[in-house]
């Protein structure tokens, strides 16, 4: 047999697990709309629940694989449908993409809590013997293999004889191929979006359990690996086609075997595409693949868009109440830093420090989200980017921290905007996926690097020039949040913020008028990025260290998750959620919760955004502004004020105009500055 | 509204409990008794308060945090003797700080917990809190498994500080003895990883017992497939393979290499773990486990053993690596403790133990001198316990009876006899 040949049958039963993923991954985004970032989440709770009845009650296999993978897994499925995503068919794909997003953290959390602390060693698979070897010639495959194959086999073949022959499976590919003309047909379109969450959370739980017997132990970790290199198996499939799902899936595989096969092993080359390979596919694949462009381009012009944003609460209240609240404010965050500055113990001085650091961070959230409508997963990673400059030209150059600190910045806003070039055209639930695998490339490739992250000895960053002292440090980190979130109110007050606003509500309506949708939001994605990056020197400098830990990918989901959760349209969302991810904590250790109950929190809190696009925060404040309003007398309410309740602003309000003539009778600026377009 | 009056409720909260560093309980305590009267955060006439922060929840689920158990576990022996002096020793706080909240933990350790040494550090990505106790001049006991431990005299690891990458004759003289000729490395291609499979490449050209015949250090993390590698290793005659990896991908290995009929065994230097390899022991038969502390097989155990498991025992906790890391923490505390004397004090137990050249917390170490340990130089002699696995069972290997340790000069070669102790 050639070494080729070996190499591609290798890599065949990764491919076939990509594969089933994939074919989920491709059959919710279809009939649903929803790009199921869960996927890989739901693997892992059904490779949890077999783990638990077949290992540690001892259940025979026929069973404990009809609970998990029968059972469990479409009734995950058709809870999620029902509970979720039924509610957000007409909502924006961001919206959709939110939700998956607060499942894909909270969810893992869940099952990890639920599975207890300890190892999970001794995963058996659904196999009658996992390491019974069988050989075919010269190639020798165990029991896990044969379970992947056979499965595979059976499952893609049921699923071509369901589409064929079950009137279910029709109205399904009818709806795969023309969703509005299915439903223009009389077939009713949720019951079919429900088969089709079972039919593909089934496939998540198959490829769950049958990938946990080639780990030791279970560990959320390599099922979101699993889901990163089904989304390019997806990507490869132009997330329409299952049969390219499939093909997509095992070409995957394919090259990972012959790219370990014939890559030099030591060599600088596989050291960085090897790990990368399912981030860099994934990454190509979404600018380049011609199938998926023309699916992009191609997209239902009836689709859900956005709505456009109500104005944010403070706008619309009255000046004695602005007066009021505004010192409220400002008391509080004065009692605060009085706090730290005196009585707070070096602990909590370290918790409201970093909460103003993080405060910074979430400030690029607001910019990219809040105002550019688009969802940026690679925050963290550009937060690292800053950090890892700050870190290595101080200890290179020896040059100042502050001047370096800004440097950082500039060099994340450097990256941001080279990123946003391309990705860009992309736009919403493609654009998140490609900021995705820019994240995971950079881990993979770029902080292993000795330049970057410093290699085995950790890089120390010093504190400022005159900084040392951790009360000066904090009222330095709170000047640094003050003037930054001064930037981000002067971006949105201003043409950019307008532009963004406009883009946000209609990318041809804002063009019609002028607009040049790449250039505003490149700017956006760059300030943005540069924001994070000094966020990042400032946790480095903070902590004396800079360091892979604080900047993995996960923590890019899980800022966006606490932000959009509080609010990422406002500035004080992003100080809300810098002090909540400081707090929450605190908070769960005094109810004696553990501190994972965070994430489950946040992550199911983000579930709401798309009811709350302005986030838990906004919105309350909108609901208690109509109830304080309501007992004042009329004089001392605002524009908005008739006390209604939130969203129901009266016609001429100007937050229920289309964004374009609500930027103009607010602002009453962009065509002024169009020069009268 | 409400988010504000959380931060309000906390702030309040933090303004009530705020406690700085600086002001230990000192002898404000409820005093009575003959013991001395100690001005030391976390020491009362009766007791004696250590704390310490773990990686408890992290995401491979391993239980970092037994590492309190062990400490525990010892105290409840020394309470049993009367404790240090006449007061107890309590373990009062055991925090989690989910691998990249170290110095947020570290900081409450020392600032709300009101300890006198802090106990059972078991992080493994991030010890960002290291400065902060070196600089609070804390007595500290840990996992000594990064960099951070290194140059900070307050700082005790399991193992004196760490060369991660530096050559060394023990692998090679494992290969000689074992009469492997072709050696296979394989490693993540990530900093740490990575750096350990050069360190043992560049100990096989040091000390040549035998060749390289495999070596990659460009796998991705959480691989699980290895199909490839081993049938290279497999081509090259690979008959010894040793990985800087977890426990997930030396499995992965395992069955690979058993699959494809590669007839090596492993060397795995993180692979004392009796519940996994319960679980896998038919993969490992005959591989070879290097472990830093006396094996538990070790036959006859030293007192320092034995009196670990028959307390673990007593206290109802199945032994695990993390509960040795927690025991021997405690032991070298209150060795510090005792030798500080009565009149003790933070300063004085970091003295005390950092005058010990042969501290072998009863005979569980084989001996760290703790006047040079602090520093990531290989130390003149260095020692290393040994099992093989037989049966999905661990047998100490290569030591005569009534010994634990292979140790070697520096300056041995490989026709040098090691010593055993």
């Amino acid at each position: 047999m050639t070494d080729l040949l070996t190499y591609v049958i290798q890599g065949i039963p990764f491919g076939c697990v990509f594969a089933l993923v994939a074919i989920g991954l491709v059959l919710t985004y279809k009939t649903s709309g929803v790009f199921n970032l869960a996927f890989g989440a739901q693997a892992f709770l059904s490779a949890a629940v077999y783990y638990d009845v077949r290992v540690r009650h001892a259940w025979p296999m026929v069973p404990a694989f009809v609970l998990a993978v029968l059972v469990v897994s479409p009734l995950v499925g058709l809870l999620l449908e029902r509970l979720i995503f039924r509610h957000l068919r007409t909502a924006s794909p961001v919206a959709k993409l939110v939700a998956a997003l607060g499942l894909l953290v909270a969810v893992p959390q869940i099952v990890q809590i639920w599975l207890g602390k300890g190892p999970t060693f001794g995963i058996v698979g659904v196999w009658s013997d996992d390491n019974a070897l069988y050989r075919f010639g010269d190639f020798v495959v165990d029991g896990r293999e044969m379970a992947v194959f056979v499965c595979t086999a059976v499952g893609v073949v049921a699923l071509w004889a369901l589409f064929r022959f079950a009137p279910v499976g029709l109205r399904m590919r009818a709806v795969v191929e023309s969703p509005r003309m299915t439903e223009l047909a009389g077939v009713n379109a949720d019951r079919v979006s429900a088969s089709a969450w079972m039919l593909s959370s089934f496939f998540a739980g198959l490829a769950g359990v049958l990938v946990a017997p080639f780990y030791a132990s279970l560990s959320p970790t390599d099922f979101t690996t699993l889901l990163v290199a089904a989304i390019a198996a997806a990507a490869f499939a132009r997330l329409t086609s299952i049969p390219l799902a499939l093909v997509g899936g095992i070409l995957l595989g394919i090259s990972q075997g012959l790219m370990a096969g014939y890559l030099p092993p030591a060599s600088l080359l596989a050291r960085n595409l090897r790990p990368t390979l399912p981030f860099l596919a994934l990454f190509l694949l979404l600018l380049f693949w011609p199938g998926l462009r023309t699916a992009i381009q191609s997209k239902d012009p009836l689709a859900g868009v956005d709505p456009p944003p109500l104005p944010p609460a403070a706008e619309e209240r009255g000046r004695f109440l602005t007066i009021g609240t505004r010192v409220f404010g400002v008391a509080v965050l004065g009692v605060l830093v009085v706090c730290s500055l005196t009585v707070f113990s070096s602990y909590w001085l370290l918790i409201f420090t970093q909460a103003a650091i993080f405060a910074t961070i979430f400030l690029s959230i607001t910019v990219i989200t809040g105002m550019g409508g688009q969802v940026s997963l690679s925050q963290a990673t550009f937060a690292g980017i800053g950090a890892f400059a700050t870190a290595q030209i101080v200890d290179t150059w020896g040059l100042g921290v502050l001047p370096t600190l800004l440097v950082g910045a500039a060099l994340a806003a450097a990256v941001g905007a080279l990123l946003a070039i391309p990705a860009l055209r992309l736009g919403g639930v493609f654009l998140s996926l490609a900021t995705l695998a820019f994240a995971l490339m950079f881990e993979s490739v770029f902080v292993p690097l000795d330049w970057v992250g410093g290699g085995i000895r950790p890089l120390r960053v010093p504190r400022p020039a005159g900084l040392n002292d951790d009360k000066m440090f904090f009222l330095f980190c709170v000047l640094v949040l003050a003037a930054v979130a001064g930037l981000v109110v002067l971006i949105r007050k201003g043409t950019t913020g307008r532009f963004l606003d406009a883009l946000r509500g209609s990318d041809v309506a804002a063009q019609s008028i002028g607009i040049n949708p790449a250039r505003a939001r490149i700017l956006a994605f760059a300030v943005s990025a540069g924001i994070a990056g000094l966020g990042g020197g400032l946790l480095a400098t903070q902590k004396g260290i800079a360091q892979p830990a604080d900047f993995g990918f996960f923590f890019s989901l899980f800022f966006v998750v606490v932000v959009v959760t509080l609010g990422a349209r406002t500035v004080e969302g992003a100080i809300s959620a810098g002090l909540g991810i400081m707090l929450m904590p605190e908070i769960l250790k005094w109810a004696g919760l553990s501190p994972s109950w965070q994430f489950v929190l946040f992550g199911l809190g983000a579930i709401t955004y798309a009811r709350h696009p302005e986030g838990v925060l906004e919105s309350n404040k909108r609901r208690s502004l109509a109830f304080v309003e309501r007992r004042l007398p009329r004089r001392w309410r605002g524009p908005g004020g008739s006390g209604a309740p939130p969203g129901a602003a009266p016609a001429a309000d100007a937050g229920a105009l289309p964004p374009v003539a609500a930027a103009h009778v607010r602002g009453g600026s962009i065509g002024d500055k169009l020069g009268g377009t | 509204m409400i988010a504000l009056l959380a931060v309000l409720a906390l702030a309040a909260g933090a303004c009530s409990n705020a406690k700085e560093k600086d002001s230990g309980s000192g002898g404000s305590g409820s005093g009575g008794g003959s013991t001395e009267v100690i001005d030391q955060p976390g020491v009362t006439a009766d007791t004696i308060r250590v704390g310490g922060v773990a990686s408890i929840t992290n995401p491979l689920n391993a239980p970092y945090g037994d590492i309190f158990e062990g400490v525990k576990a010892y105290f409840a022996m020394v309470n049993a003797n009367g404790g240090i002096d006449g007061r107890d020793l309590e373990v009062v706080s055991e925090r989690d700080d989910q691998i990249a909240n170290n110095l947020r933990e570290v900081e409450g350790l020392l600032s709300q917990d009101d300890v006198f040494a802090a106990l059972g550090m078991a992080t493994i990505f991030d010890f960002s809190g290291a400065d902060a106790l070196a600089e609070a001049g804390t007595p500290t006991f840990g996992w000594n498994i990064n960099e951070d431990w290194t140059g900070k005299p307050n700082l005790f690891g399991n193992v004196g500080a760490l060369c991660i990458g530096c050559t060394g004759i023990e692998l090679p003289w494992v290969a000689q003895e074992l009469g492997k000729t072709k050696i296979g490395v394989m490693a993540y291609g990530v900093a740490n990883s990575k750096s350990c499979a050069e360190g043992i490449r560049d100990s096989f050209e040091e000390f040549p017992s035998a060749e390289i015949g495999f070596y990659s250090d460009s796998l991705a993390f959480g691989t699980a497939d290895f199909s490839v590698e081993v049938g290279k290793m497999k081509d090259a005659g690979v008959d010894f393979v040793t990985t800087c990896m977890d426990t997930n991908a030396v499995l992965s290995v395992a069955k690979e290499m058993r699959q494809q009929g590669l007839d090596a065994i492993q060397y795995l230097p993180n692979g004392y773990d009796q519940e996994f390899m319960a679980a896998n022991g038919e993969f490992f038969e005959g591989s070879i486990v290097r472990v830093p502390f006396a094996p538990y097989e070790t036959k006859p155990r030293p007192e320092g053993l034995q009196e670990y498991l028959q307390w673990m025992k007593k206290q109802g906790i199945t032994p695990n690596e993390y509960t040795t890391y927690g025991w021997i923490n405690a032991a070298m505390f209150v060795e510090g403790l005792k030798a500080a004397g009565p009149e003790f004090t933070q300063q004085k137990v970091v003295d005390a133990l950092n005058e010990m050249t042969d501290d072998t917390v009863g005979g569980i170490l084989a001996g760290i001198d703790w006047t040079t340990e602090h520093d990531d130089t290989m130390p003149p002699e260095t020692c290393g316990a040994y099992v093989v696995v037989k049966d999905g069972e661990f047998v100490s290997e290569f030591v005569p009876k009534g010994k634990a340790f292979v140790c070697h000069q520096r300056s041995d070669d490989l026709a040098a006899d090691p010593t055993f102790k």
